[in-house]
């Protein structure tokens, strides 16, 4: 877009000699409010972009499964009728209120293992030595393969789907709050010293605050981590939730009906991710600036 | 304390502990600002070493109580690393570094650091930035609070209480890092190019908002600048450093009387000599690479 890019700081237009700093009023209400009317339209154009990109692959996806065979694909349309069919009859509401149940226990416990190992290791060098090779061995396995071995231990019931999807969560957790913790500026560790933070203070408004963007990262990714591991879970523990009525819908071949729950799942997934950018917006307010381009960030 | 992260043997859990047992050994607190020649800083034989290399050999250095001094030298000389060590943030290697006559051991409550990156909190506002540091010493609530308004009121940025430093310019940030210096009342102030990192006409306002601020507070002053302008415009004194190792090579009376504005120090007939003599010690000391 061409718009003219106003410099909203003062000190680019302040004139040498000048007093003190000059105020924001004296830009005058016209900059700011340009700024705002910018920023709404850039919005506007992102949601624009955003529902033409869906009416186009839903359309695609419709027209293509109105001319092939039922048995591979089927339209939209009819699968999201089939969903409707599987809530009413087939009692999907409840598979999908169990997966959520054991995806909720399994995400907390790895978001928060995750948290205080990250943290830990990124903090005290006694802890990344004790434990990082465990952590980095684990995060580089797809945990996939310790499944066979943990229903060997635990079963088949949900505790052991929940430490199945508490696993899948738990490493890229617990790398990626590590490395956050980490590279916490070394500058405002020492303006820490500088202003004579005890260790809690120090924890309380440094180390916390400036992991907060590493944890919801991490609790994003962790939110992807976790749908597969409650999928994985179902199917390769005791069939159950919605790793089971997947499992029924295509081995019976109605492809349609699968289709349904496979677009369940997305749907879990991308409003649990929605959900969490609320959460990041409420808790990093000092990241959702303006700066004047449309973006925010 | 980057030393030590860079050698990669210390994190930051640990680093705390070690401020911890620096603070054991706390000194006795200051006289109070009325008490005259108790806050005064002194450096003698002062050494230090990263690796091999002295980065600081045999440096002498005095401020007097409410004094101002601006050490100027080249970059890479070594300012920031006597700083850090002034701040209780670095050790040195040997000599003696006193404060008030108290052996400098880690950072002392009644010394104040104003940045050159500002050292500001991204996550926090303008007005608990500069509230934290009392409030980290126990300062009452009321009182850290009537403090820190006054002091962003001071430098100008009483409309910017809740804002974040993202939101800042470069020149308002560091009047926040000043800010937050000023509300901690202490009796010594260090300065580590504060006005480095803001464009030029900005860099002058301060510089004249910092002149009327030490005309009104007058605490202990060391200002580290590579400007001969600003060390000129600032100082009751002027301390050159030359480099490899970093060694006071020249101390300066600066007799120019305040109350100053920049202009008034540029018109002053001892400018021009002044600063030609600080050119010139800082064209001898500056060795090709
Ligand atoms: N933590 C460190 N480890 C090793 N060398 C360092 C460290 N900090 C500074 N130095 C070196 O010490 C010298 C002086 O640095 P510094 O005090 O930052 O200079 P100045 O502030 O005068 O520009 C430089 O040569 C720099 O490379
Ligand atoms: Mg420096």
């Amino acid at each position: 877009m061409s718009v003219q890019r106003v410099d909203p700081r003062p000190d680019a237009s302040s004139v040498a000699g000048s007093p003190a700093a000059v105020s924001e009023q004296a830009l005058g209400q016209d900059v700011r409010e340009a700024r705002r009317r910018r920023l709404r339209r850039a919005r506007r154009r992102f949601l624009a972009i955003r529902i033409v990109s869906l009416l186009v692959v839903f359309a695609a996806w419709q027209l293509y499964g109105m001319h092939t065979i039922a048995i591979l694909f089927a339209p939209i349309t009819t699968v999201v009728h089939q969903g409707y069919l599987l809530f009413v009859n087939n009692g999907l509401g409840n598979e999908l209120g169990y997966s959520m149940w054991t995806f909720a226990v399994g995400y907390a416990i790895g978001v928060s293992v995750g948290i205080v190992l990250g943290m830990l290791m990124g903090a005290y060098r006694w802890a990344e030595a004790a434990v990082s090779m465990y952590v980095f061995a684990l995060y580089a396995t797809p945990m996939v393969a310790l499944v066979p071995i943990i229903s060997l231990w635990i079963g088949f019931d949900a505790t052991a789907q929940i430490v199945i999807i508490a696993l899948f969560v738990t490493w890229p957790m617990t790398v990626t709050v590590f490395h956050g913790v980490r590279q916490i500026d070394a500058e405002l560790m020492e303006v820490s010293r500088s202003l004579r933070l005890n260790r809690r203070q120090t924890w309380v408004h440094v180390l916390l605050p400036g992991a907060v963007p590493y944890v919801i990262t991490g609790a994003t990714q962790g939110v992807a981590m976790g749908l597969v591991g409650v999928i994985i879970a179902e199917l390769q523990t005791q069939l159950s939730g919605l790793g089971s009525a997947l499992q029924t819908q295509s081995q019976t071949y109605h492809t349609a009906a699968a289709l349904a729950v496979v677009l369940l799942i997305m749907v879990l997934g991308v409003s649990l991710r929605a959900i969490l950018g609320l959460v990041h917006r409420r808790l990093v307010p000092w990241l959702r600036i303006d700066r004047g381009d449309g973006r925010e960030g | 304390m980057l030393t030590v992260l860079e050698r990669g043997q210390t994190g930051v859990g640990e680093l705390m502990a070690m401020e911890g047992a620096a603070r054991a050994v706390e000194a006795p607190p200051l006289a109070g600002r009325a008490g005259g020649g108790r806050s005064d800083i002194s450096c003698r034989g002062v050494y230090k070493w990263y690796g091999d290399s002295a980065v600081i050999a045999n440096l002498d250095l005095s401020v007097a109580h409410n004094e101002f001094v601006c050490v100027v030298g080249p970059s890479g000389c070594g300012k920031t690393t006597l700083l850090r060590m002034l701040a209780g943030l670095a050790e040195h290697d040997s000599g003696s570094i006193t404060i008030g006559g108290v052996p400098v051991t880690g950072p002392l409550p009644s010394v104040a650091v104003v940045f050159q990156h500002f050292g500001l909190f991204p996550w926090k506002t303008v007005f608990n930035n500069v509230a934290l540091p009392m409030r980290a010493a126990g300062v009452a609530k009321d009182e850290a609070r009537r403090r820190a308004e006054e002091a962003i009121a001071l430098v100008g940025l009483r409309d910017s209480n809740d804002k974040y430093p993202a939101q800042l310019s470069g020149g308002m940030k560091q009047r926040v890092g000043l800010a937050r210096a000023l509300a901690m009342q202490p009796e010594v102030v260090l300065l580590d190019e504060p006005f480095a990192a803001v464009d030029a006409q900005t860099r002058e306002i301060l510089q004249e908002e910092l002149l009327g601020l030490w005309s009104r507070y007058k605490q202990t002053a060391l200002f580290i600048t590579h400007s001969i302008d600003e060390a000129i415009t600032l100082a009751d004194r002027v301390v050159v450093m030359g480099t490899r190792p970093g060694r006071v090579i020249d101390d300066i009376v600066v007799p120019i009387e305040r109350p100053r504005s920049v202009a008034s120090v540029r018109r002053h007939e001892s400018y021009a000599p002044l600063r030609e003599r600080i050119w010139e010690r800082l064209r001898t000391t500056a060795q090709p690479k």
